[in-house]
């Protein structure tokens, strides 16, 4: 009885003192010093695109030219939400990594609060030559000046038709619907009607309906924001999304949640997906298909994915030797190799000279539609969805509710309600 | 206060001295002639319920196998295919050369194994001394073991990887463990089920001067064999499928755990191919049902014995 | 006790300092010190309409998960109690989905699931009826992921309850048998009241881990369709904190969740109290 009581005793200290020990934790406060590492680059990728192969071939060849610096690939999740997840835990609670994969939701809030280090200067103390980046990818993550992470696993949205069910329409087979009106008088109802199929399948909020569907909304004139300034409420923005809603009302297009799958068992004529299905449709479609721009007036769409970007709590020997790997991972050869094997955009825009990648644009005319697009149909995403905490998230269950039927207007002033919250509360007063 | 009850006091003459059971005595003789017949009867509704019990979990599970040996474009047929056309074994070859599948498994046996250890020592030392052994604040502590039932692991895991990382515990076998040993469930489970223990025999038990442990491991253990074995293949159930507190720790295949090593095979942008994603669950889930039935065995073989000295 | 020092250590530690971050504005990602801002986390949870479609959707999926799982799990170990051929496989079927990571299921009920390919758009298509949108309306999505959770957790409830019941007091069985009591009558005066315990058992944690349920949701419908219509409140929970980076806000989502389940489950032994 006496011991039980001692240990009851025991515990509540050493409770007490653990308390202590991680009484800065949760606060960020061990962030801020400058961390010394294990001499061994941490690169924490989610392996976008099922690279991890190929990423660990490239650490292998950048560990031979550099075996001083040597550098390990760590499995960082799932997806890009995870691999988050875990940088947050690191920022919290110490031993943070060299390099992480930030996809286009995430690296802003890492710039915005510090997390991540802004790369220009790295640049030139490490005489980094950046000017041959894909300028539009570049600027993507250029904030206030400063640029906070460099292109890596890019993509863009593409239209993907079956060759056969165009023909069936009479529709031409060289190209897509010019506008979102040529789609919704010409080649929607003309599919419909040859085939009984939707025209066009797209995901839902759930999985992305907001990045699919942004270009559209600027086609019309609308836009999710200009800037801070919140767009939902402007006519155009509502005329848009009532598009949508009679589109898919009349049954040309339809919103399911896995949208290049539905495709793929031919339940749809059309598909608006991501370049990265690519290679896994070629395999799986029902038959030929092509890919086309988005409709305009241009620019009809955006890019998407993920960049690379450095911790700003690491010492700056440690930053020296990122930014020159990160240099490496995306170089000219290397952004080649990546492509080629994942269906994503080259972000060097010299890579298209290189012989080798000039033959293989024409013989797959698919992926060349992306690279194509990327120069002369895609503007940088809206700062409601990406720079916004939640807001791509908010902004797919607005359309999952206009999809479903419900009244425009007061949707899109409820999302626009909640979002200026956010931003009154978390970005005004850290601008 | 809390969570205590006794061993339900029903005995058998209650029950049936209640003033509705004389109402029906009258229909037992006219029964007893049926009984053969109504046995029967019951035998039929008992191979139904088991014929439908099993369609409805099977036939989902039925599904998964099979898709593990569909290759992409079958998995994806309309109308179902309900047998791999064409048959796709190398699904399982593929998982197998393209995760390091028997490192991984190695950490997940490691992992597993030490904290059943640990949780089903702790989880039978604690029930013990919680279902017999009276001092004071033992209730309290009790409802605080129980009370860590009700903390969402969501909201623990940034302040005890602060806490890991602090103590260099990062990738490593300890980091993993230790913050998962602390055993609730268990203590729950095993104290319910001394407490439903007939009294006489730890008095019995006392009286021939054995003690504490003596009593633990000669009279109360035997008795409980199927409950413990319960208590074992759930641990190591959820043992065995921890994600996110290992996700966060671990960096590399050193230590790394089963689960983390198969979203390798997971696609984020663009179409993954489920064949191999499910290859890959079925030989995660197969050790686990291999061990679901030896211990089924033992459960049984446990009640016996039980029954024996009891 | 080395198992207390552990749980308070790597629980109740970080309960505390989640309660403590409740009363922030703190960005998880943020280098700059959190701001103190009192209750405002709580009010702005209590005043945003969505909140309490959350803790709606949160009590239906809990109830139907926790009487689903353990009147079909009781049903279960009963007949597998008797002795039927085969029972030892049926035994091992049923426990199979519980072993099974929840993730995995949630990717793999995609093929049951799906209105465009899985099995039960097949399987009602061959009787001529059209497969409910379970991904696109929020009832069926609610009741896809609350099934989905049933048919996976069905596994303990039924283990706990058949190791219950072969450790029951044969003799009072025998006793019933010999005054050839019905077998719905003995099951309610019998066996019922013996298995209490168990029950009270299974009554709480299934309880607990249902309010906890993540991967199901996360893989199946990641809280939608319509942005919030299956998302429960850890699942909120875990959005805000982890997605929309305000550790703050999510830290006292969490704090409303654990003191809502630390009421119930006092009323519930009370109740459990109360009875004996």
């Amino acid at each position: 009885m006496i011991i039980s009581r001692r240990s009851v005793f025991t515990l509540a200290g050493l409770g007490i003192a653990t308390a202590g020990l991680s009484a800065c934790a949760g606060t960020g406060g061990s962030a801020s010093q400058q961390q010394e590492g294990s001499g061994t680059l941490q690169f924490w990728s989610n392996h976008p695109g099922s690279s991890r192969d190929l990423e660990q071939k490239l650490i292998d060849a950048w560990n031979e030219a550099n075996p001083d610096t040597p550098a390990e690939l760590i499995d960082g999740g799932a997806d890009y939400e995870e691999l988050g997840q875990k940088f947050n835990a690191a920022l919290a609670g110490g031993d943070l990594p060299d390099v992480i994969v930030a996809s286009d939701v995430t690296w802003f809030n890492f710039a915005f609060t510090e997390a991540t280090t802004p790369l220009d200067d790295l640049w030139a103390e490490n005489d980094i030559d950046t000017s041959t980046y894909v300028e539009t990818l570049l600027e993507d993550y250029n904030f206030e000046g400063k640029h906070y992470g460099v292109p890596y696993s890019r993509s863009t949205p593409l239209m993907y038709w079956y060759t056969a069910d165009l023909e069936k329409a009479c529709l031409p087979t060289d190209r897509g619907p010019q506008t979102w009106q040529e789609f919704a008088e010409e080649w929607g109802p003309k599919l419909k009607e040859a085939t009984g199929k939707p025209a066009l399948v797209v995901a839902d909020g759930s999985n992305y309906l907001d990045w699919y569907f942004q270009g559209a909304f600027w086609t019309f004139g609308g836009a999710y924001s200009d800037e801070w300034d919140l767009k939902f409420t402007d006519p155009k923005t509502v005329e848009a999304g009532k598009f949508l809603q009679k589109m898919v009302q009349d049954g040309l297009v339809s919103v399911v949640k896995d949208s290049a799958n539905d495709f793929g068992i031919g339940n749809a004529s059309g598909l608006l997906e991501s370049t990265g299905s690519l290679g896994g449709l070629k395999e799986s479609a029902q038959g030929d298909f092509i890919t086309t721009y988005l409709p305009g007036p241009k620019p009809g769409t955006t890019t998407g994915g993920a960049g690379l970007a450095i911790p700003a709590g690491i010492s700056d020997e440690r930053k020296a030797v990122a930014v020159k790997f990160i240099d490496f991972m995306t170089n000219t050869e290397n952004t080649i190799t990546f492509t080629q094997e994942t269906g994503y955009m080259p972000v060097r825009s010299d890579a298209a000279d290189v012989p080798e990648q000039a033959k293989y644009m024409e013989e797959n005319p698919n992926a060349e539609t992306a690279i194509r697009q990327l120069e002369e149909n895609t503007k940088p995403q809206d700062f409601a969805r990406v720079f916004v905490n939640g807001g791509g998230q908010a902004i797919g269950g607005a359309l999952d509710k206009i999809v479903a039927g419900q009244d425009v207007e007061e949707v899109f002033s409820a999302l626009q309600d909640e979002l200026q919250a956010t931003i009154d509360r978390d970005i005004k007063p850290n601008l | 206060m809390a969570f205590d009850y006794q061993v339900p006091a029903v005995p058998a003459e209650n029950g049936l001295s209640e003033p509705t059971q004389q109402a029906k005595e009258a229909e037992v003789p006219q029964r007893s002639g049926t009984a053969p017949a109504e046995n029967r009867r019951s035998k039929i509704w008992g191979y139904l319920g088991l014929a439908l019990a099993t369609l409805i979990v099977a036939l989902p599970l039925y599904f998964v196998l099979m898709t593990s040996f569909k290759t992409h474009g079958d998995i994806y047929s309309n109308p179902v295919s309900w047998i791999p056309s064409p048959f796709a074994p190398e699904n399982y070859s593929y998982v197998w050369n393209t995760l390091n599948f028997d490192r991984y498994f190695l950490n997940s046996v490691i992992i597993t194994v030490s904290l059943v250890i640990i949780e089903v020592s702790f989880g039978v030392l604690s029930a013990y001394a919680f279902a017999f052994i009276r001092f004071p604040g033992s209730s309290l502590l009790f409802f605080l073991v129980i009370g860590t039932l009700m903390v969402p692991n969501e909201i623990t895991i940034i302040s005890n990887y602060a806490l890991v990382a602090q103590l260099g515990w990062r990738n490593t076998f300890t980091g993993i463990i230790v913050p998962l040993a602390g055993v609730a469930f268990g203590t729950f489970l095993m104290r319910n089920h001394f407490r439903s223990l007939p009294k006489e025999i730890f008095e019995a038990a006392t009286m021939d001067g054995a003690g504490f442990f003596r009593t633990l491991f000669k009279v109360v253990l035997p008795m409980s064999w199927p409950t413990l074995m319960a208590f074992v293949l759930i641990t190591a159930v959820t043992e065995w499928n921890q994600y996110l507190w290992p996700f966060l720790v671990s960096d590399t295949e050193k230590v790394a755990p089963l689960q983390i090593g198969l979203t390798q095979l997971q696609d984020v942008e663009g179409l993954t191919n489920w064949g191999p994603v499910m290859a890959g669950t079925i030989l995660t889930t197969i050790p686990m049902i291999v061990l679901f039935l030896l211990l089924q065995k033992s459960m049984i073989k446990g009640l016996t014995a039980g029954a024996v000295k009891g | 006790m080395p198992n207390v020092v552990l749980l308070i250590v790597f629980t109740y530690r970080p309960l505390i300092d989640n309660i403590r971050l409740s009363f922030y504005n703190w960005n998880i990602s943020s280098t700059r010190p959190a701001t103190f801002v009192g209750l405002q986390n709580y009010i702005e949870w209590a005043s945003n309409p969505v909140s309490w479609q959350i803790v709606w959707q949160t009590i239906i999926f809990t109830v139907v998960a926790v009487f689903g799982s353990m009147v079909i799990g009781l049903a279960l170990a009963l007949l597998l109690d008797r002795k039927l051929k085969g029972r030892n496989f049926v035994r091992s079927l049923i426990f199979a989905p519980y072993v099974i990571s929840g993730a995995a299921i949630g990717v793999a009920f995609q093929f049951v699931f799906d209105p465009g390919y899985g099995l039960i758009q097949d399987l009602l298509g061959r009787v001529g009826m059209d497969s409910p949108d379970f991904y696109s309306s929020p009832g069926w999505a609610l009741f896809m992921v609350t099934a989905t959770y049933v048919w996976k957790n069905l596994g303990y409830t039924f283990v706990i309850y058949l190791a219950a019941l072969q450790g029951l007091r044969k003799d009072l069985d025998e006793a019933a048998e010999i005054d050839r009591t019905p077998r719905a009558r003995k099951f309610f005066r019998v066996t019922l009241p013996q298995l209490r315990p168990t029950t009270f058992f299974l009554s709480i944690t299934v309880l607990l881990n249902s309010l906890q349920v993540f991967d199901i949701i996360n893989v199946m419908t990641a809280g939608g369709p319509l942005g919030t219509s299956t998302t429960t409140l850890v699942f909120q929970v875990y959005q805000e904190t982890f997605v929309n980076s305000r550790a703050g806000y999510g830290a006292a989502v969490a704090t409303i969740m654990f003191l809502a389940v630390l009421v119930i489950t006092v009323v519930q032994v009370r109740m459990q109290d109360k009875e004996n």
